[in-house]
């Protein structure tokens, strides 16, 4: 019996023997004068959910073009499975691809759809049949078999999309944008779907989105990438909670970024002085910066409390006046500005019913408590 | 007095946001409107209406109409001398219908001129050889006319345009003098031929004139236009990235070409074969310019008993029997494309 624990298991980038299935190697994409991918370099092992995550046009589609052979890469080598893939031709990539716009055969129906890479390879009529037949119940889909691409729904065009590229089980799958088209329900129940379905098969995904709550759902690792570049990459808890750059912090989620410096620096906890602030900031961890050098401290909303009296906390306690505020239900979000002028957002849970809630243009206390704010060199 | 108020304005104004002036197309749009609102227009409008007649019908039926008179009326002239007989008169046909005495009225129907068209073999192998000589054409067309196609439709956009309009540039001659043109560089001593020679290629300068292939040469340069532009079209709307699915799903670029691109292009092809096959099987400039004694094509027979043998009934019937034999044929494929055409939209 393997003594690892479930999460242990499902980490393979933190065992040092672990091999990568797919390795991207200083991989660069020049189109013209125009560097589409940077010297990226990537390893995703085997049965991951890897999600390349960036706004339109950094580089995470031409990335993902090269995996499937659509793109030939400037300079770098791709590897899958320990195989050399750069010049090998998208027909014999043991890869299959999810195209945003689905690319559904308009003049086949759905069998044949599904069924057409089984007849590249020539697989014989009775195994096919078997096959998609298979593929279309996982992908729930049965009977609709003899339809055409038009005669179906958004939702049943990605299943389909789903299938075809699924039922030559590929040893990598790639997904671009794969939940972009659909509206916001049929999404958030077609995201688990996708997850379920790629641990029942056990197929590595690639996944390329611009939508972080996609990422955040579907991915077992994310890679944050900008201008052509990977600026992070690890679990969606890593790149939320502990983001290494002010361009994550700020692309993932909702954060409040304080400019200050380094008053104190010690190896289990600094001090940096922020003008913004009015005061200092305590942080539980070190930082690896030069002294008096401009750093940024990030502390997401929801991470600020808010109170009418000072709370009994001697850092990270700072005043302001509540400027906006907006009751969603679930939660409250309010806007206040300090002192210096600068405004924090705070997110608080409505958690019990109350009618005494603080309000416009009064005076609190913002606070947070020392390891939950992030401090980024760049 | 006079108050001059000295103004000076920059950037935007903010609070006009609509300019003073209204361009050609808009003043239009108001002059329109503003008559479509005028009561008596209005009125006549509404009683227009209660007849089914509304602008939209108005605008395809007065086009449709006329090409109806201007098709029917010909072709019921032709039918009607069709069933005459031969006279040498001013025209040069028995009237159809006579008054035999006040009250009797006789009308002659002559089917011989169509017996003789089944009597006399040279009609039905002229219609045979129109008909194999249109198919060949066709498919030489189609053979050149796909590639140049695709490759104009995957070039550059801004070349495109600039393809497009070298495909359609002999359209700014005269049809029969690019026929004529033919002549020139298909005879013996055209300077193709000597070119030939002076390579080595050939021994001694022989001449296509008066062949079958100087006639396919002519067709197919004269309609590969109308090969072209439906091909260019289907091929330019066709979705490159089902070719990429293709691809990713193990399909080799001959086979993907085969199962996605040449049937998702069919409604294109159909129509520029149609474009050329019809017009080709009539053809009888091309055959008579160029061709030989050899190349019968009925349009050319149509002409010489027109012309020559000032036979117009005889004329006309073939007249008749063509149509006939293109007409039907046409109207049923139409119809299966249509019902094609229907599942896979």
């Amino acid at each position: 019996m393997s003594a690892l624990r479930p999460q242990e298991k499902l980490k393979p980038w933190t065992d040092p023997a672990a091999v990568p299935y797919v390795r991207i190697e200083r991989v660069t994409k020049r189109f013209g004068d125009f560097v589409a991918v940077n010297q990226v370099s990537l390893d995703i092992y085997k049965g991951e959910a890897f999600c390349l995550l960036g706004p339109s046009g950094c580089g995470k589609t031409t990335l993902l073009r090269m995996l499937a052979g659509f793109e030939q890469p400037t300079e770098g080598r791709l590897f899958i499975d320990g195989q050399d893939m750069t010049a090998i031709p998208p027909y014999e990539r043991p890869v299959n691809m999810m195209f945003q716009s689905y690319a559904l055969f308009p003049h086949m129906t759905v069998v044949e759809n599904v069924g057409f890479g089984l007849r590249q390879d020539g697989i014989p009529k009775a195994e096919r049949e078997a096959r998609v037949a298979e593929i279309l119940q996982l992908v729930r889909l049965t009977g609709f078999d003899q339809r055409k691409p038009h005669q179906l729904s958004g939702g049943q065009r990605q299943r389909v999309a789903l299938a075809r590229s699924l039922v030559k089980r590929p040893k990598l799958l790639l997904l671009d944008e794969p939940l972009g088209a659909l509206d916001k329900k049929l999404r958030e129940h077609t995201q688990f779907e996708l997850i379920n379905i790629q641990e029942t098969l056990g197929v590595t995904f690639v996944i390329v989105t611009h939508d972080q709550e996609e990422a955040m759902t579907l991915a077992s690792r994310i890679g944050v990438m900008n201008q052509g570049e990977i600026l992070q990459t690890g679990t969606p808890t890593d790149i939320y909670e502990y983001p290494t750059s002010k361009y994550v912090a700020d692309f993932i989620g909702s954060v409040n970024m304080f400019e200050g410096r380094l008053v104190e620096d010690e190896p289990a906890h600094v001090r940096i002085e922020s003008a913004e602030l009015g005061g200092t900031v305590y942080v539980d961890h070190g930082v690896s910066s030069a002294p008096d050098a401009t750093v940024w401290v990030a502390v997401r909303p929801e991470k600020v409390r808010i109170d009418r009296e000072r709370p009994d906390q001697l850092d990270n306690v700072f005043a302001g006046t509540v400027k906006e505020i907006a009751y969603l239900g679930d939660v409250s979000r309010y806007l206040v500005a300090l002192d210096s002028g600068k405004l924090v957002r705070v997110t608080q849970p409505n958690t019990d019913r109350r009618d005494d809630r603080v309000t416009w243009e009064e005076r609190v206390w913002l606070s947070w408590s020392p390891s939950a704010n992030v401090v980024v060199t760049q | 007095m006079v108050i001059v108020e000295p103004v000076c304005q920059r950037g935007r104004d903010p609070v006009v946001s609509r300019p003073a002036y209204l361009t050609l197309g808009e003043q239009f749009t108001a002059a329109l409107s503003a008559l479509l609102g005028w009561g008596p227009v209005r009125a006549a409008q509404s009683r227009l209406k209660e007849w089914g007649l509304t602008g939209r019908v108005a605008v395809t039926a007065v086009p449709y109409l006329w090409l109806l008179v201007f098709f029917l009326a010909p072709f019921l002239i032709v039918l009607k001398i069709s069933f005459s007989s031969v006279e040498i008169a001013m025209p040069p046909f028995a009237p159809l219908v006579q008054w035999a005495s006040d009250k009797v009225m006789l009308v002659r129907l002559n089917l011989g001129n169509f017996m003789f068209l089944w009597e006399d073999s040279l009609y039905l192998s002229a219609l045979l050889n129109s008909l194999k000589m249109a198919a060949v054409s066709t498919m030489l067309a189609l053979l050149i006319g796909y590639p140049m196609a695709y490759g104009i439709a995957r070039s550059e956009r801004h070349w495109r345009n600039i393809l497009l309009m070298l495909v359609m540039l002999p359209f700014w001659t005269s049809f029969l003098l690019r026929v004529y043109a033919w002549i020139g560089l298909l005879g013996r001593n055209s300077p193709v031929n000597q070119l030939l020679v002076w390579l080595g290629l050939i021994d001694e300068p022989g001449s296509l004139l008066q062949t079958d292939w100087a006639v396919y040469i002519g067709i197919v340069y004269s309609y590969l236009p109308f090969m072209v532009l439906p091909l260019y079209t289907a091929i330019e709307k066709l979705d490159m990235t089902l070719l990429e699915a293709a691809s990713d799903l193990g399909c080799r670029p001959t086979r993907a070409f085969l199962s996605i691109t040449l049937p998702l292009t069919r409604e294109g092809i159909v129509a520029g074969c149609m474009l050329v096959f019809i017009p080709a099987t009539g053809e009888f400039v091309i055959p008579s310019l160029l061709g030989g004694p050899d190349s019968l094509m009925i349009g050319r027979v149509l002409w010489e008993e027109f012309f020559n043998n000032r036979d117009w009934p005889v004329a006309s019937a073939v007249a008749i029997v063509l149509l006939l034999l293109l007409v039907g044929p046409i109207m049923l494929f139409q119809r299966a494309q249509q019902a094609a055409g229907g599942v896979h939209r």
